[in-house]
């Protein structure tokens, strides 16, 4: 009888051999944005959006915002349910899996965050009327089919469409969730909503990351192309973000029509849109523009300084735990 | 939207790309704040009669202050005002200032002051009729002397807060003092003040009620209730009421204490807006020194043994005694340093508890033969002695013990230097917060309102330390730096001690029970008496302007006048954080170094872009940020000031995200062993996603 040697066995035996995380090797970067991610674990039941009530009543254009926030909450669900799930379905590093299921936790988080302020804030009718808002308004239709058709074509061992996929998880977290951002940093920038400002900054803290690592996992993917596949994915990524842009732009108008703001919206989605190119490694598209430095300075995610009767602020995050021990008492060479 | 807004925000957008402080667009900024806004909005009087005549008539000045004074001497006040030819140097300053301090009509439209209307109601209601004082004030005033915000927003006003927001009130272990606190707070979060309460004398969960084992709920039941009552009072939905709860770190609860702030705790038991602070006596520190065990007390046990509350007495003299008293349980056992590292991870995700060292408060406390310093308040610089008050059922009378309120005031030390006479700014600064204490009486809070007429304390503090230090080409915790806090806290120490001497000679009237304190025997005096003050660095004696160097003939002669006359106030020096009134001066708050050169303030009503004060294209690199800075010399600077400030200063801790608990240990043990006595919020600068790559690629 033949003898087998135990791995020859079990892949006699079994189609598939089952692998174990190993997070005790460096592999790439996955451990320093798992590391940065859960640092900065936050809830949206932390800040206390609740302050914003009294303005909420005063305030003009409440269609707009719940509009706004409702068209971010479409595009978190899809990012939840198919992005970060699809692509973690299909890369094949353990570790990478494991991130993008992090970041599709995280991304869960973010879509419900969106009904935390809106259970705060707004009536029940006002949340139906604009949860089935999102159902009819074509734009906002079209960005999430277009996306969504890009994640569900990925298939198994190609590694073109799977960049594609990254490709589009880059324009979705870097550049499509910005004309809808724009709106609640502006305003919490001048004093209107803060909280629920608060609550958008800790999100964009977030997808900024998960901008950077996916993009740099694209970018590592790419290296690996023929020059031929390299131009052809280029174009193929350049003509999907201008057919985006200009779905953008009427999304725009639309939502943001009464409020006068639509041309800084637009100028801060050409400038967000370059900042997703530059994540996938790829030369910038638009013009250098002036963008509104009000929203820019909402986006600092460096902390903000805030004194005990304001927000939450968003600086503080997750302890690295070292036991005191007799070094910690020893205070040779200080001035003691 | 705004343009003005769009300037401001372009000052902070240009220094984070390029690096350079746009101070002009921060002008036009300004400018244009007062050009679209302010000028529109202030109502138009065509001479200060009509206008004053207006605001009296309209009920919006106190009438009684005004009439003390012909209107031509009220005129002569409002010129002095007026011809510093004051401009808000920045934006914040400017916009602070009209959000949050001018009078506003009813409807809050119009604006009915200007900065120097405001400084001169206050030196005219605070001279409460006296002529040469209003005149005096005026000056130091509009230069170096700026009151607390309550004080600040409120006097004159008809409609108005208190002029102290601060508070510290003791809970005794029945219902009858719970509810009364409880009713306190209420009372003391209407006027907008910050509360510290003391709950170490409560017994613990699961301690007999009545001699029943395992009834008693703890201490933390009663904090959520505390917490409650601080979200209702809210100011007409302006904010929240604050209040932090101090417990001593061998309460039977303490686990249950710091878990109730760790962000992921269960709603039932999670403090969410009220802040929290341990008490550490020394012997803790000794027992984590020797990694030893901790044994955690219930105060029910120590109450009924020894007759005392767990508050009175001092854990690290009692503590062996405690432990083989077999009457006194001994509850748990915990790893003090396992305990130490759980705080640690607390700090770094929640910035709470804050931290009193027992020790060296009541050590260092020159009236400790009256009473203990038990707990600190929410900024933790107010350390002073408290008597529980004993409430009785309806038909008893309430025996009404010490609590405390606090007034303070700040010098603005860039000025105060360049002041002829520091002595005469001193003493017009105690007598300014003298005057707040005797117009102040709470009187729905009768333990406050009683340590308020026998005590007569105020709490003066200083700004601008590290906008002085840019100014005069000194790196904050250098040598030079730490000579110059030596010299001008020891001066500001003599001359407030000297300006008590004078003012109790005057009223004839000493704080309660001086005769027992350590200004009467002397002892006070003694370690100034050991070594005279040099200054060797040209540059801190050049930027020590006019304060004078306090020798040691000068100590012993004020330590005669002391014993001979008393002194009018118990406490008189706490360094307070100074938030908005230090950006109103444009200066840097308290005595702390620089979070950011160009700092982003969110409040509840904007963001406001602040470049710190005199900072320039060419002296960037002398505004090191705190994140940047060693915390063990800035410890080292604190230190030096705490051993002229009879009370405490307000001292926060900046860390980066990639410390350890163990690392942050280290500094709290390093600050406890140079004697300061608390550490308010551990703040830490997260790294950006930039910058994480780039270290690790």
């Amino acid at each position: 009888m033949e003898v087998l040697s135990e791995r020859a066995y079990i892949q006699k035996r079994f189609e598939k051999v089952f692998e174990a995380v190993n997070w005790n090797k460096q592999l790439g970067l996955h451990e320093v944005f798992w590391k940065q991610q859960v640092k900065q674990f936050w809830l949206p039941e932390e800040v206390a959006v609740s302050k914003d009530l009294l303005g909420w009543k005063q305030f003009e254009f409440q269609v707009t915002y719940m509009r706004v926030l409702a068209g971010l909450t479409l595009l978190d669900t899809i990012q939840t349910n198919v992005g970060m799930n699809e692509l973690s379905r299909f890369v094949k590093k353990l570790q990478q899996k494991a991130l993008y299921s992090l970041f599709g936790a995280f991304e869960a988080i973010h879509a419900k965050s969106y009904s935390y302020i809106f259970t705060t804030l707004a009536t029940n009718s006002q949340i139906d009327e604009v949860f089935e808002w999102v159902k009819t308004n074509p734009y906002l239709q079209y960005k999430a089919s277009k996306i969504e058709a890009i994640y569900s074509a990925i298939k198994e061992d190609d590694d073109v469409s799977l960049w594609k996929a990254h490709f589009s998880s880059v324009m979705l977290e870097s550049f499509l969730f910005y004309s809808g951002f724009f709106y609640p940093l502006y305003l919490g920038g001048h004093g209107i909503l803060k909280n629920s400002a608060e609550v958008i900054s800790l999100i964009v803290r977030d997808e900024s990351i998960h901008g950077v690592a996916v993009g740099y996992e694209a970018q590592e993917m790419f290296k690996t192309f023929d020059k031929a596949t390299q131009d052809e994915l280029k174009i193929w990524g350049y003509e999907l973000l201008a057919d985006l842009y200009i779905n953008e732009l009427k999304y725009t108008d639309d939502v943001y029509a009464e409020t006068g703001v639509g041309g800084k919206v637009k100028a801060y989605v050409r400038y967000n849109a370059n900042k997703a190119l530059m994540n996938l490694g790829l030369d910038t598209m638009f013009p250098d523009e002036e963008v509104d430095p009000i929203v820019l300075n909402g986006i600092r995610t460096d902390s903000v300084t805030h004194d005990f009767f304001s927000q939450k602020g968003n600086s503080y995050t997750m302890a690295n735990v070292a036991p005191i021990t007799d070094e910690t008492f020893n205070f040779k060479g200080y001035n003691i | 939207m705004k343009n003005y807004l769009m300037l401001n925000n372009e000052v902070l957008n240009t220094y984070k790309t390029l690096g350079i402080i746009d101070r002009k667009k921060d002008r036009e900024a300004t400018s244009d704040f007062f050009f679209e806004e302010i000028n529109r909005k202030t109502m138009f009087f065509h001479t200060l009669e009509e206008k004053i005549n207006y605001i009296k008539r309209e009920n919006y000045y106190e009438k009684e202050f005004l009439d003390k004074y012909s209107f031509k001497f009220v005129k002569k006040i409002f010129k002095l005002a007026y011809d510093y030819k004051f401009r808000f140097p920045t934006f914040m300053s400017a916009s602070k200032f009209y959000s949050s301090y001018a009078l506003k009509t009813r409807d809050g439209n119009n604006f009915l002051e200007r900065y120097e209307d405001r400084m001169a109601i206050v030196a005219l209601y605070l001279a409460q009729g006296k002529r040469k004082d209003a005149e005096d004030w005026i000056h130091y005033l509009m230069r170096s002397y700026q009151p607390a915000t309550p004080t600040f927003i409120n006097v004159g006003k008809k409609a108005r807060g208190e002029f102290v927001s601060c508070f510290k009130i003791a809970m005794a272990d029945n219902m009858n003092s719970i509810a009364h606190n409880i009713g306190n707070a209420l009372q003391l979060s209407k006027l907008g003040g910050g509360v510290g309460i003391s709950l170490t004398d409560l017994r613990c969960a699961k301690d007999p009620i009545k001699g029943i084992e395992n009834r008693a709920s703890g201490v933390i039941p009663v904090a959520k209730l505390l917490e409650n009552s601080f979200s209702y009072a809210n100011q007409l939905g302006q904010r929240a009421g604050s209040g932090v709860i101090w417990l001593n770190v061998f309460h039977g609860d303490i686990e249950d204490f710091i878990s109730a702030k760790k962000p992921n705790a269960d709603e039932k038991i999670r403090l969410a807006t009220l802040s929290t602070g341990i008490i550490f006596p020394d012997i803790f520190f000794e027992l984590a020194r020797q990694d030893k065990d901790i044994v955690l007390f219930s105060p029910y046990d120590i109450k009924n043994e020894y007759g005392k509350t767990m508050s009175e007495i001092s854990i690290t003299d009692m503590y062996y005694e405690l432990l083989d008293n077999p009457n006194i349980r001994k509850l748990k056992r915990i790893n003090a340093r396992k305990l130490y590292t759980d705080i640690k991870k607390s700090q770094i995700e929640s910035g709470y508890p804050f931290e009193m060292f027992d020790d060296n408060v009541n050590k260092a406390h020159p009236l400790k033969k009256i009473g203990r310093v038990k707990i600190t308040n929410l900024c933790t610089e107010i350390m002073q002695l408290m008597e529980t008050s004993e409430i009785n059922d309806y038909d008893e009378v309430d025996i009404i013990g010490l609590d405390v309120s606090c007034n303070l005031g700040s010098l603005d030390i860039h000025n105060a230097v360049k002041e002829e006479d520091f002595d005469k700014l001193v003493n017009a600064s105690m007598r300014m917060l003298t005057q707040v204490s005797l117009l102040t009486n709470i009187n729905n809070v009768p333990a406050v309102a009683r340590a308020n007429q026998e005590m007569h304390s105020v709490g003066l503090g200083v700004m601008n330390l590290h906008g002085h230090f840019v100014s005069q080409g000194i790196m904050y915790g250098s040598e030079e730096a730490n000579e110059f806090i030596d010299a001008f806290f020891t001066a500001l120490n003599y001359y407030s001690i000297k300006a008590s001497v004078e003012i109790a000679k005057e009223r004839k009237n000493k704080f309660y029970r001086f005769e027992d304190s350590e200004y009467a025997s002397g002892e006070y005096f003694e370690h100034y008496y050991r070594k005279e003050l040099v200054i060797t660095s040209e540059k801190a004696k050049q930027a020590l302007g006019n304060v004078p160097i306090i020798t040691i003939a000068m100590w012993k002669k004020l330590a005669q006048e002391v014993k001979k006359h008393g002194m009018f106030h118990a406490y008189r020096l706490a360094i307070a954080p100074t938030g908005s009134i230090s950006y109103i001066r444009s200066s840097s708050a308290s005595m702390s170094p620089i979070t950011e050169r160009v700092e982003v303030r969110d409040y509840a009503d904007s963001r406001t872009i602040y470049p710190m004060p005199y900072l320039d294209n060419n002296n960037k690199h002398l505004y090191v940020e705190a994140y940047d800075m060693d915390m063990f010399k800035m410890i080292d600077s604190y230190a030096i000031a705490q051993k002229h400030v009879d009370q405490a200063i307000s001292m926060t801790l900046y860390i980066k995200d990639n410390w350890t608990t163990e690392q942050l240990a280290k500094v709290y043990i390093y600050a406890w062993l140079k004697g300061i006595k608390s550490v308010y919020y551990v703040r830490q600068r997260m790294q950006t996603i930039e910058e994480c790559e780039s270290c690790s690629v």
